[in-house]
């Protein structure tokens, strides 16, 4: 697949397969993420692309029977090189789940959590800073600077997700992995977390599994198919939504099958 | 792609626009085989009938952009249908235009008489423009109900005929005002007409060019356009 690159790729996945016992999951799978910008990843449900997903930051690993294979470099380091720091790697990765899911612990300590718990941060004004910034950024700040020491769960929906992505962007991720964040969410609270999304770019590497055709289209700069384990295309959004070189992409992106 | 949407619906919806364009381009070519025939026959009744007929047009032309305004709204659709969608709209207005253009010629020929301007030779020509506009106005409407584009650059390349003919027509009427000052108030609306069937052609070439666009996601480029001129010969 020819990309024509734009950013620098920052993360080069190399023929990943991916098995869960004896079932094969992911096939062969090629595919480099930009740096600083959103890569979409689509395809119909169990096509693979929350696995590939789980893969950048080694997800996989707590399931028992699931072997990765293949390579995936970020920064030009195999993260799965027995000699690579698991819990250091995730402090490079950043991530955002379907439902949002705080700590039981209050706004502050949500965001607090990462930065103390990898040591980065030993001054209480210095935390209190990173605290500021990451809710700031996440676009909750002028929200919830005055229930700080609430419960995070005490939140609406949007906000709770909008609270785990500063505590995702709070240790400072160069990615930050996205799967399907704003299912659970009204429209208004998935614009904000789009709008988001869309700032966030300038800073981190974002990817996002979505089964919305319509936010691919929206938030992200590239886009890749996946159906039945392998990656079918990838390649300018614009050009997937516009005119996809491949049949099943067609078919997938019109709604002709799912 | 022929296989059908998970929602039918949406494939009804997409059905029945591009049945209604269809029948649009139909209302067209009728106006435009009208044009030709009151044009050859000095025909004022037919002529009237065609300015009548074009709010025929206009109405389904507001449908129709009714229709895809709601189909965008909600199917929000991608890919082929996105493409197909909005190119629908500027099908229409394509052959709105056309409708309009078919209805100013119409009008010079319902308003005075044509055979005042005595030149049996520019009316002739006129027709004859007529008939290669036409070719051009089926050819894209073809493609278009068939899915193709296989006729894009042929129209492309014959559109530059067109505009010879519509140089040379006039030329012609020119000389005649030049020879004939008397009868300029019946030569002056030939070269209206002349105007209006040249600007029928440009929009059989854009919709040749949308055509192009369904089929491919590309839009047909200068160089593609001069590609045709280049291999063009007279």
């Amino acid at each position: 697949m020819n990309d024509q690159l734009n950013n620098k790729s920052l993360i080069q996945c190399s023929n990943v397969n991916v098995f869960y016992a004896d079932q094969q999951a992911l096939f062969d799978i090629n595919l480099d993420i930009r740096e600083n910008e959103v890569t979409s990843l689509i395809g119909p449900s169990g096509c693979g692309k929350s696995t590939f997903l789980r893969c950048i930051n080694r997800m996989n690993d707590v399931i028992d029977i699931c072997k990765v294979e293949g390579s995936i470099s970020i920064d030009n380091q195999n993260i799965y090189d027995p000699e690579v720091d698991v819990v250091e790697l995730r402090s490079r990765i950043g991530m955002v789940f379907q439902k949002p899911n705080p700590f039981p612990k209050s706004v502050y300590d949500n965001v607090a959590y990462g930065p103390k718990l990898h040591g980065r941060i030993l001054h209480q004004e210095d935390l209190d800073r990173k605290v500021e910034e990451s809710l700031e950024r996440a676009g909750l700040w002028s929200e919830v600077k005055d229930r700080l020491h609430e419960p995070g769960t005490s939140l609406s929906g949007g906000q709770q997700q909008r609270l785990c992505i500063a505590r995702a962007i709070a240790i400072d991720p160069s990615v930050i992995l996205m799967d399907e964040p704003c299912s659970a969410l009204d429209p208004i609270a998935t614009a904000k977390i789009e709008e988001l999304i869309d700032e966030l770019k300038s800073k981190y590497t974002i990817t996002i599994v979505t089964h919305s055709m319509q936010q691919a289209a929206r938030v992200s700069q590239r886009t890749a198919f996946f159906h039945l384990g392998k990656l079918i295309e990838v390649g300018d959004t614009e050009k997937i939504f516009r005119s996809p070189e491949h049949e099943q992409t067609e078919a997938y992106v019109t709604g002709r099958y799912g | 792609m022929t296989e059908e949407h998970i929602v039918t619906s949406f494939d009804d919806e997409l059905r029945e626009l591009t049945d209604g364009l269809i029948h649009l381009g139909g209302l067209a070519q009728i106006a435009l085989a009208n044009v030709e025939k009151s044009l050859k026959m000095n025909d004022h009744d037919l002529a009237k009938k065609t300015i009548e007929a074009d709010k025929q047009i206009n109405a389904l032309q507001f449908e129709l952009e009714e229709m895809t305004f709601n189909i965008l709204a909600k199917r929000q659709p991608m890919a082929n249908d996105l493409r197909s969608v909005f190119s629908s709209v500027k099908i229409i207005l394509f052959l709105e235009r056309i409708g309009d253009m078919c209805k100013g010629v119409c009008k010079r020929i319902a308003k005075g008489d044509l055979l005042n301007a005595k030149s049996p030779k520019t009316i002739d020509a006129l027709v004859g423009l007529t008939k290669d506009v036409q070719n051009n106005l089926d050819l894209v409407l073809d493609d278009y109900a068939q899915g193709k584009a296989d006729n894009a650059l042929n129209v492309w390349r014959s559109d530059i005929k067109i505009d010879s003919s519509y140089a040379s027509i006039l030329t012609a009427i020119l000389e005649d005002i030049r020879n004939k000052p008397e009868a300029i108030e019946a030569l002056v609306p030939l070269f209206f007409i002349a105007r209006y069937l040249e600007r029928i052609g440009d929009q059989a070439t854009n919709i040749a060019e949308v055509n192009h666009f369904i089929v491919t996601g590309e839009v047909l480029t200068d160089d593609r356009k001069l590609e045709a001129e280049e291999e063009t010969v007279f």
